[in-house]
């Protein structure tokens, strides 16, 4: 194992949040996220109690991870989340098996910065797109904005989206889905209790190239 | 943030809805013995990775680990998956055969959510938010609250020109459609105009021919830019599909011979609706018929208006 994730200092699996109880919250979450999904761009508020201190991850992104991964899940954390404690709370909480590989992730926890470093998360294949990773990405902020500008499947016209400098990488690679699709990254971006989604079907466009396209088309 | 409280099974609760079927707490026991909504929760976890994929390659078939429902295949266990594998304490739901609240498969559907999710259930589109359906789109446009689950009996649309599994798979990577377009030609060709009446073939946002589930074509317009989510659940065959809200759905045609929905010469005989999808319905042995709504809940609403 990688980082600094191996070994527990103080905190102890049953420090990390839990779900409320297995069968109702967790449905309560997973239609928060498949709304998401649904429409990419719209922000959740996942309710989902604080996390120790010392951790990395955004509460958003542990819901995301209670909500979704199990046995039969392989989870990849970048070393910059996996904070002493964190590996031992994923295997107790949700019992997924923690990846070196991102290439067999079937869920990654992630930075924006990540996607500038690591390049061989699973895009799944043309005749089978769907076994490809899905990208819990944990940033600083959220807000309705208009730096990025999302369309396609989920989005009446468009949707506005402004994030932090820092995921630019992020959205560099979101964007390319568009070339390869339909193999490509799935992404929960979250911030604090906060959540949204981008599909690989998302059109994902700096709103300087949007300015110039619609531009073009007219 | 931590606003969601719960409690835990008492032997109270057990002696105070002992011959209750649908009793429920926030736990998610009940008396029916089964977990809240059939499923275990393993289960409904791997259908919810694999509904979030479906939803972002939108017309694309998702392998499932089908379980095996309480029902015989061709029942409805592909979108009765679905719906367990959504549905939470608070939802309405609503359920149509055909657009038939009352007939047996609706019946039975929404009696068994009752009692192994204890739900709340309707016949009112409107009420619903979560509408599992047998070959039909409700006449009342949805909206963006709601989530329509339909049964799918085979959800490959290649299937009946390719038998091999293997064969459409690499036909959907490669987007190779030619072969869709011919057998609707070869219709042209034979009875002069497109014969497929149902289960008629669209594509999804530009890329996937997809089954729309044997709907009448009459409901094909309604899937496109619908503000309803909409998941496809068969579970025979073990895969789902979704098209998310807003997105665009076209039906299969040619320049010279564009797409049509059914039309007909007479409004429903019960409520007058000229807007609606009607069956026929023979009444006596002489030929008499007549042509009713098939949306029940539309047709009644209608008639209560007029009242």
């Amino acid at each position: 194992m990688t980082g600094t994730g191996t070994r527990a200092a103080n905190v102890r699996p049953r420090d990390w949040p839990m779900l409320d109880d297995g069968v109702h919250h967790s449905q309560q979450l997973f239609r928060q996220l498949l709304s998401a999904m649904s429409e990419p761009g719209t922000q959740q508020t996942l309710a989902v109690a604080e996390l120790p201190a010392g951790a990395q991850l955004s509460p958003a992104a542990w819901a995301a991870v209670l909500t979704l991964c199990d046995l039969d899940t392989r989870l990849w954390v970048e070393p910059r989340l996996a904070t002493p404690g964190l590996y031992e709370a994923v295997a107790f909480h949700t019992g997924a098996s923690i990846t070196e590989s991102p290439a067999d992730a079937d869920f990654a926890l992630v930075v924006p910065q990540t996607l500038s470093e690591v390049t061989s998360f699973a895009e799944g294949s043309d005749a089978w797109p769907d076994r490809s990773t899905t990208l819990i990405v944990v940033t600083d902020s959220l807000a309705e904005g208009n730096d990025w500008v999302l369309s396609g499947p989920g989005i009446a016209d468009c949707r506005g989206l402004t994030l932090s400098a820092e995921a630019v990488p992020l959205m560099a690679r979101l964007s390319a889905n568009l070339a390869t699709f339909p193999r490509g990254l799935d992404a929960f971006i979250t911030a604090g209790h906060q959540l949204l989604a981008v599909a690989r079907s998302t059109r994902v466009e700096a709103r300087t190239e949007h300015a110039a396209r619609i531009e073009e088309d007219v | 943030m931590n606003d969601f409280t719960h409690s835990a099974p008492t032997s109270e609760d057990c002696s105070a809805s002992g011959n209750n079927d649908s009793g429920q707490n926030r736990s998610g026991y009940n008396n029916s013995g089964y977990n809240f909504a059939y499923l275990d929760e393993q289960t409904k976890r791997m259908i919810r990775r694999a509904l979030l994929k479906a939803v972002a390659i939108p017309g694309y078939q998702v392998p499932f680990g089908g379980r095996e429902m309480p029902m015989p295949y061709g029942w409805g266990t592909g979108g009765m998956q679905l719906t367990a594998s959504i549905l939470g304490a608070d939802d309405v739901l609503k359920v149509i055969d055909q657009g038939a609240d009352d007939t047996t498969n609706a019946v039975s559907i929404r009696s068994f959510f009752e009692r192994v999710a204890g739900v709340e259930t309707t016949t009112e589109t409107a009420r619903a938010s979560v509408i599992q359906t047998r070959h039909r789109i409700p006449e009342k446009t949805l909206s963006n609250d709601q989530i329509l689950v339909f049964q799918v009996p085979i959800p490959e649309p290649l299937r009946f020109i390719e038998p091999s599994e293997e064969e459409t798979r690499v036909m959907h990577a490669l987007e190779e459609y030619g072969v869709m377009h011919v057998k609707l030609y070869e219709d042209i060709a034979r009875h002069g105009h497109i014969a497929t009446t149902y289960a008629y073939p669209v594509k999804v946002d530009g890329r996937y021919v997809m089954d729309p589930s044997p709907i009448p074509k009459f409901d094909n317009p309604k899937l496109h830019m619908s503000e309803a989510l909409m998941l496809f659940g068969a579970g025979r065959e073990k895969r789902l599909y979704a098209i998310p809200p807003w997105t665009r759905v076209e039906s299969l045609d040619f320049e010279d011979h564009p797409f049509e929905i059914q039309a007909w010469d007479e409004p429903c005989a019960i409520c007058g609706a000229t807007d609606s999808y009607l069956d026929e319905v023979i009444t006596d042995d002489a030929g008499g018929r007549m042509f009713v709504c098939s949306d029940t809940d539309y047709c009644q609403s209608r008639r209560e208006e007029v009242a």
